[in-house]
């Protein structure tokens, strides 16, 4: 272990790498980058926002995800927590399309090699015009909101509409035939906002996932619901367009199952009961049943509870023995009451699947490039007693859902606490 | 002097007159006046709000009415009708669609129902408006600290936002007369009497569990302040003899009784011979 | 079912489960409209109710399932059931609903309908009868004890008439009327 003098502590200055730029990652970028610490933004996807993008309203404040309270007072962000700052900040160097290849170095002197791109569309040129996503299905527009403004490409849809687009795009900013560039570079932090995925449940048989097109998950579900989606906000049927009447979830799907993952995945129970008061309330009062085995709203969140159930919304404490599927789209589901001890029959248009919150892909290789501690896969803090739960290593931070699952306040919180020890850490 | 109506009901003076003589003896030395309502119907508790919960609403908003007229408290000994009247009044006040209904039918008999009085057990007017240092002061013959288990009646004590009654007021009561207050695990349990007309069996079972508790934790006698209770708790004794051949002995007094015995009255007055549980070992522990 | 039924077919398959689609939707909104119903909803299912109950062991349906019931709109069950009369009315579950659920009020309710549908137990009506035709619940039977005690020999104060006619044409007439 190398000891520094205190003098060199003291001229630790170099820039901070932020790997992730969800919520937890744009917090502590912005923040830093308002501190004068350079910063170093990278996210692998084209747009930046991760998970949070796809969530239409949010707990606690049942607003839309693209208005985010906490940070209305932002010069530069107003309402939008996704305009502008990270862009125009002079502090902030943002790399979207970009992965971390390797780590190599000493803490405080971390040489980091990145894999950037490649770049089809060039964001600083993109007018989002629409051209080329009317031209070919390889374009879309991930939100309206979406940062950087411009469209992105998905190369597996390549087809001729595509290229043509290249050739008319009106300001040149595509170039299909970019490629992958390598770039290293040299960081004092490095701060893991990698987030969580949300676990496929294919492999639980007895709910039909991945078999049964009205099978879906939450995440599936909040893009049903929103209103800038395909069937603009609509409850439908995946399996024929036909009008959602009721909807069944299931909790714990893949969590607190030792055969999948033995923690609770903590926001589950919050989003389902969001969305169940949502569809309830304004989506011409459809049915909504769940079934659970503990209901975790926790703390002040209880409120989605109670309101629930005073819509009407049906809670059964159980569950599913089995789901049979009828030709005309329908599910009957089977679900034991442990309350009553009795079998219930069900018949949903939808059954929604509050599926475990999963490490992402790569935390992995991140944690054992760092030599970090792995929580069931999440980045473990470096002493797990100790009050910093950020700090997951020497000049190594970690927040938001990289910790484990968390919600937008909480990994906002985390990312403000990175914030404030890499700051003690320059004083 | 406080003045009150008076509420009998038809328990009370059917199967407790001793409770009705001893309840006017005490109030009477206490300087309150009681004067019995007229033409009022029985409560009909709790079976009729059972089957017919409009018709109850009514036959009580009619007592009710009638005794605004004088302007007086209703003040009761029985833990059912207190119950009912209460329940009723509270109903009334919340719900502003059957009060209108109500009044609509009381009209028809020329009363209405305005909400200017209120409903009270009898040992709670005591207190409250007598209360325990003048109570006290009448006291002659103090019981020696003898363990007396409180059985409250769940109408009496449930629910409280109804009832509006403290079981501390009764625990006082019984302090005051010189007797101690028996802790008892089950003292907030229901006597059984309201499931007698369904299924007996069951009525018996919850009155031997509770007999049992005060027993065990030491008590010497039961003060109740309803006939409905009263009557469980000293019948199903002989029963319990009778079909298991188990031995309580716990004698069963009205409050006012005690209370009468305490201030030196003569145990004739307060019929303490008409208690099925011979009652005569409780003047063992008189003093003076 | 009977065994002889059984044998005339083959079995029903091992899970028969509640088919939700049978059930009465509209039981839950007909009780929570009702004066003590308007927590109903609020119920989770904690079953402190049942924890409180002095007598729910010895039945087959506990409170809190009682309430589920109602929720779930299991109607016949809950109104013919034998629970509701069963219950004295102690109040110690409301007492303890976390959710202020009126327990034991909404189980008066639930007797109120079950009676409207006439489901009411036989020594119930008697009771019913006497209130109808005697205008009281308990008569006097020895008033010479009345009078060694210098109280009146009647009933104080009581209007047979006051109930009598109130409970003309009410529910409670075609009950006991029904019975004869
Ligand atoms: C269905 C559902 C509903 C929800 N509803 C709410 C709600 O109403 N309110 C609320 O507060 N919370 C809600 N949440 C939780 C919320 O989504 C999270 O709290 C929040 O998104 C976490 O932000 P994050 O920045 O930590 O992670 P993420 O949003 O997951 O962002 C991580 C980012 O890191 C990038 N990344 C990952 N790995 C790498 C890598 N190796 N290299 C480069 N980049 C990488 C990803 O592309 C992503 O952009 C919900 C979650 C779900 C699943
Ligand atoms: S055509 Fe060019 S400018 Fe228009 S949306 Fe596509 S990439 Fe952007
Ligand atoms: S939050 Fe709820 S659904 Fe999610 S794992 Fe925990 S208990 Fe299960
Ligand atoms: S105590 Fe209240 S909330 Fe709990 S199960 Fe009973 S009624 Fe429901
Ligand atoms: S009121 Fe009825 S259900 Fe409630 S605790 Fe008493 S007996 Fe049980």
């Amino acid at each position: 272990m190398i000891i520094y003098p205190v003098e060199v502590i003291l001229v630790v200055t170099g820039p901070v790498l932020v790997i992730g730029a969800g919520v937890a990652g744009m917090t502590a970028a912005v923040e830093l980058a308002d501190n004068d610490v350079k910063t170093i933004l990278i996210d692998r996807k084209t747009t930046i926002g991760g998970n949070a993008l796809e969530l239409y309203k949010a707990f606690p404040t049942d607003d839309c995800f693209y208005c985010f309270e906490g940070n209305r007072w932002r010069p530069g962000i107003r309402k939008c927590f996704y305009r502008s700052a990270m862009i125009d900040q002079p502090n902030i160097d943002l790399k979207i399309s970009t992965r971390v290849k390797g780590i190599s170095g000493t803490p405080g002197t971390f040489l980091v090699n990145l894999e950037v791109g490649p770049q089809y569309v060039d964001p600083r040129k993109c007018t989002l015009c629409g051209l080329c996503t009317d031209a070919s299905e390889a374009f879309h527009l991930v939100s309206p909101q979406c940062q950087p403004q411009a469209v992105s490409y998905n190369p597996e849809r390549a087809d001729d509409g595509a290229k043509k687009a290249e050739e008319d795009c009106p300001t040149g900013a595509i170039n299909l035939s970019a490629t992958q560039t390598e770039e290293t570079i040299t960081v004092s932090d490095i701060v893991i906002a990698t987030g969580y995925h949300e676990m496929k449940p294919s492999t639980i048989d007895e709910y039909g996932y991945g078999k049964l097109p009205n099978v879906i998950t939450q995440l599936e579900l909040a893009q049903m619901l929103d209103p800038n989606g395909e069937s603009s906000g609509a409850l439908l049927r995946p399996s024929d367009g036909a009008q959602v009447k009721s909807v069944m979830m299931i909790q714990c799907v893949g969590s607190r199952d030792e055969n999948y993952y033995p923690f609770c995945s903590k926001i589950c129970c919050v989003f389902a009961l969001k969305h169940a008061s949502i569809i309830s309330k304004e989506r011409n009062n459809s049915r909504v049943s769940v079934v659970y085995m503990d209901i975790r709203t926790y703390d002040r969140h209880e409120r989605y509870y109670r309101e629930t159930r005073d819509a009407g919304v049906e809670f059964v404490r159980g569950r599913v023995s089995r789901v049979e599927a009828h030709k005309d789209g329908t599910l009957d589901v089977y679900v034991y009451d442990s309350l009553l001890n009795k079998y219930l029959k069900f018949v949903v248009d939808l059954l929604v699947l509050s599926s475990a919150l999963e490490p992402p892909e790569a935390s992995n290789e991140l944690i054992s490039s760092l030599g970090l501690n792995s929580a069931s896969g999440y980045v473990g803090s470096a002493d797990p007693l100790s009050e910093n739960e950020v700090v997951a290593g020497d000049h190594v931070y970690a927040c938001g859902g990289a910790l484990g699952p968390a919600e937008v306040p909480e990994s906002v919180n985390q990312a403000r606490a990175v914030v404030s020890k890499i700051l003690q850490g320059r004083k | 002097m406080p003045v009150y109506s008076l509420y009998m009901g038809c328990s009370v003076p059917a199967n407790y007159p001793n409770y009705e003589a001893a309840m006017f003896k005490v109030a009477e030395a206490l300087g309150m006046e009681l004067n019995y309502l007229e033409d009022v119907a029985c409560c009909g508790s709790p079976n009729l709000r059972s089957i017919d919960s409009f018709g109850w609403l009514l036959v009580n908003a009619r007592t009710i009415a009638i005794a605004e007229k004088s302007g007086h408290d209703i003040v009761t000994p029985c833990n059912g009708c207190f119950g009912s009247l209460k329940d009723v009044l509270y109903h009334l006040k919340h719900h502003k669609d059957d009060l209108k209904k109500i009044n609509v039918e009381l009209e028809k008999m020329g009363l209405e129902f305005k909400g200017t009085i209120n409903v009270r057990h009898i040992i709670e007017a005591m207190y409250t408006d007598i209360g325990i240092k003048e109570i006290k002061s009448k006291v002659t013959k103090p019981l020696d600290g003898v363990g007396i288990a409180i059985h409250y009646g769940c109408h009496l004590l449930r629910p409280v936002d109804v009832t509006e009654f403290k079981p501390e007021v009764l625990q006082e009561m019984v302090y005051a007369t010189g007797a101690t207050v028996i802790d008892y695990p089950l003292w907030k349990q229901c006597c059984g009497a309201t499931v007698l007309p369904v299924n007996e069996q069951l009525a018996i079972r919850l009155a031997r569990d509770k007999l049992k508790s005060m027993k065990e934790s030491g008590a010497v006698f039961i003060t109740v302040v309803c006939p409905a209770c009263g009557n469980q708790l000293d019948l199903q004794q002989l029963g319990l003899k009778d079909s298991y051949g188990e031995v309580y002995d716990l004698p069963v007094l009205l409050y006012p009784q005690i209370l009468a015995l305490a201030m030196g009255m003569d145990e004739e007055d307060i019929g303490l011979s008409m208690n099925r549980v011979p009652a005569d070992p409780i003047l063992d522990h008189l003093s003076g | 079912m009977t065994e002889t039924e059984e044998k005339t077919g083959p079995p029903v398959t091992l899970i028969d489960p509640i088919d939700m689609t049978k059930l009465d939707a509209n039981f839950r909104r007909d009780i929570s409209s009702m004066p003590n119903g308007e927590e109903l909803s609020a119920c989770f299912a904690c079953s402190t109710c049942t924890a409180a109950c002095p007598i729910a062991n010895q039945w087959n349906y506990k409170p809190h399932q009682l309430i589920r019931m109602i929720l779930l709109g299991m109607r016949d069950e809950v109104l013919s059931s034998k629970e509701i009369w069963e219950c004295l009315t102690c109040f110690q579950c409301q007492e303890r609903c976390p959710q202020n659920v009126r327990v034991t009020d909404i189980f008066f309710d639930c007797k109120n309908l079950a009676a409207e549908e006439g489901y009411v137990p036989e020594n119930i009506i008697a009771l019913a009868k006497s209130l109808v035709e005697k205008g009281q619940l308990y008569e006097i039977i020895n008033d010479w004890e009345r009078e060694d005690l210098g109280l009146e020999p009647e009933v104080p104060g009581l209007s047979i008439e006051g109930i009598q006619s109130i409970l003309k044409g009410t529910r409670t007439h075609k009950l006991v009327e029904g019975d004869e």
